[in-house]
């Protein structure tokens, strides 16, 4: 079940790759918590409706942290935490892809891109290496460093709490 | 190269992909995972010879000091040194098999990234390291005593420094919570308590047993609850540190984008929560409070980019 719902959405991602360059195309998601439709892809912008939890979407686009839903025919933006993107309602294509992508009926996935990635394995058999880490080690910035880094850049430390449920403290 | 690889490809290029590595807890699952990995560095070790040969073990003093740190852990209750020195061991192994990218600038960085984003956390006293490591795969690690690595592969799927911040946030919690040391814990007394039964294991090689496990956790089956709390603090982190409080959760969902099939997030996408279940379940802990953090910076024209 979750292999079909992983190829699915493997195909609704290279359908909307191919289709709109970037922006999410025949997507649809599911309203994860209550908030406001705004006209653009700013806290400030003015609200053009509501959406509630369990409302349908369709994801229309994506702007940093913002999607464009439309939502019982309102169209508006949302941080992006207010919408789970689902795979289902994709057409039902997921096993002619699974042969041409290579993936095997082992339930393993298997690489296609002749990329090596680093596999439980080599990390099991690796041998430590001294130089390497030594060499890690002398990039090290000190807190100071870092602060200065930080207000080069206008950052600044801000007091922002753990979130509820972080399981924290 | 096909069309069908052309699109696959771009489409990789656009999306975002995160994979964090291991904060495993302890649960009936993982000490089930626990004893398999024991079975295996079992036979390992009891296959090798006496208990001085160690992997770590090259041919200098240093190697030897840290040799005697590693023998001397107090496993039970371990000392900051004594984390560091687990730590600085399984990142040695992790670069055993990537060693890092050759840009001292990207490294100087990403150092000040972490390391500005490590002082938000409760642990500012570590000696904090990063490294961007050279390989294709899609991932990042966490290791006891504040050292964090992140792959090629995960680094040019980034936007932004705030997108930075939160991968290297989720890292640093892992660390603060002492996700792997606890894992390594486990291992190393339950391999004291078979060393009463069984003949004399040193306790050099019971450390060297939770190492071996340290390094290969990385790429097991991580606990789910860990990896949900490190993107939950990861976010909060990022924030603190006054980057825009979506960089991870960006990151993430750009992740449900991108194909399980793809062999650099392959491992990815077998070890961890599914994207879809990490942004639904930081949302569902982030509640309201996220919307209220405001002015956080994403910095994209400081973004070190990779050559």
């Amino acid at each position: 079940m979750i292999k079909g719902s992983m190829i699915r959405k493997n195909i609704i991602a290279l359908l909307a790759a191919c289709v709109c360059n970037g922006a999410i195309a025949a997507d649809t998601g599911v309203v994860l918590k209550p908030d406001q439709l705004r006209a653009d892809a700013f806290s400030d912008a003015k609200v053009v409706g509501t959406i509630n939890k369990n409302d349908s979407v369709d994801i229309l686009n994506k702007k940093g942290a913002w999607l464009q839903v439309k939502s019982a025919g309102k169209t508006g933006w949302v941080r992006l935490l207010t919408v789970k993107r689902n795979s289902a309602g994709g057409n039902n294509v997921a096993g002619v892809v699974g042969v041409a992508t290579g993936r095997s009926g082992t339930g393993k996935v298997v690489s296609t891109t002749g990329i090596r990635g680093l596999s439980a394995e080599d990390l099991k058999t690796a041998q430590f290496n001294e130089a390497e880490t030594k060499k890690l080690e002398s990039y090290t910035v000190s807190a100071d460093e870092a602060k200065q880094f930080a207000a080069n850049g206008g950052l600044s430390s801000q007091q922002t709490p753990y979130f509820q449920g972080g399981n924290q403290q | 190269m096909s069309k069908h690889q052309e699109f696959r490809k771009s489409l990789i290029k656009q999306a975002v992909i995160l994979t964090l590595c291991s904060g495993v807890m302890a649960g009936t699952a993982m000490a089930l995972d626990l004893k398999g990995a024991l079975k295996d560095a079992v036979n390992k070790q009891l296959g090798g010879s006496g208990n001085t040969e160690q992997p770590a073990s090259a041919n200098n003093q240093a190697n030897a000091s840290a040799q005697e740190k590693l023998a001397n852990i107090d496993w039970k209750n371990p000392s900051q040194e004594d984390e560091i020195a687990v730590g600085r061991n399984v990142t040695g192994t992790i670069l055993g098999a990537a060693p890092l990218v050759n840009d001292t600038k990207l490294q100087e960085y990403v150092n000040k990234v972490g390391r500005w984003v490590a002082s938000q956390s409760e642990r500012t006293s570590l000696p904090w390291h990063f490294g961007v490591i050279d390989s294709s795969d899609v991932n990042a690690f966490a290791a006891p005593g504040g050292y964090v690595l992140i792959t090629r592969g995960l680094y040019q799927r980034l936007n932004n420094e705030a997108q930075l911040a939160g991968v290297l946030g989720h890292e640093i919690a892992h660390v603060v919570q002492r996700h792997h040391l606890k894992v390594m814990q486990k291992q190393a007394l339950m391999d004291a308590g078979t060393s009463f039964i069984k003949d004399k294991i040193s306790k050099n090689k019971i450390t060297q047993r939770a190492v071996t496990t340290g390094a290969e956790i990385s790429a097991r089956n991580l606990d789910k609850s860990a990896e949900y709390e490190a993107d939950s603090m990861g976010t909060v982190l990022a924030a603190r540190a006054g980057y825009d409080a979506y960089g991870l959760a960006e990151v993430l969902q750009d992740m449900e984008l991108l194909g399980s099939n793809d062999g650099s997030v392959a491992l990815l996408f077998q070890t961890h929560p599914h994207p879809d279940d990490r942004v639904a379940q930081l949302s569902l802990v982030s509640g309201d409070q996220i919307d209220k953090i405001s002015g956080g910076k994403t910095l994209e024209n400081r973004f070190y980019k990779l050559k």
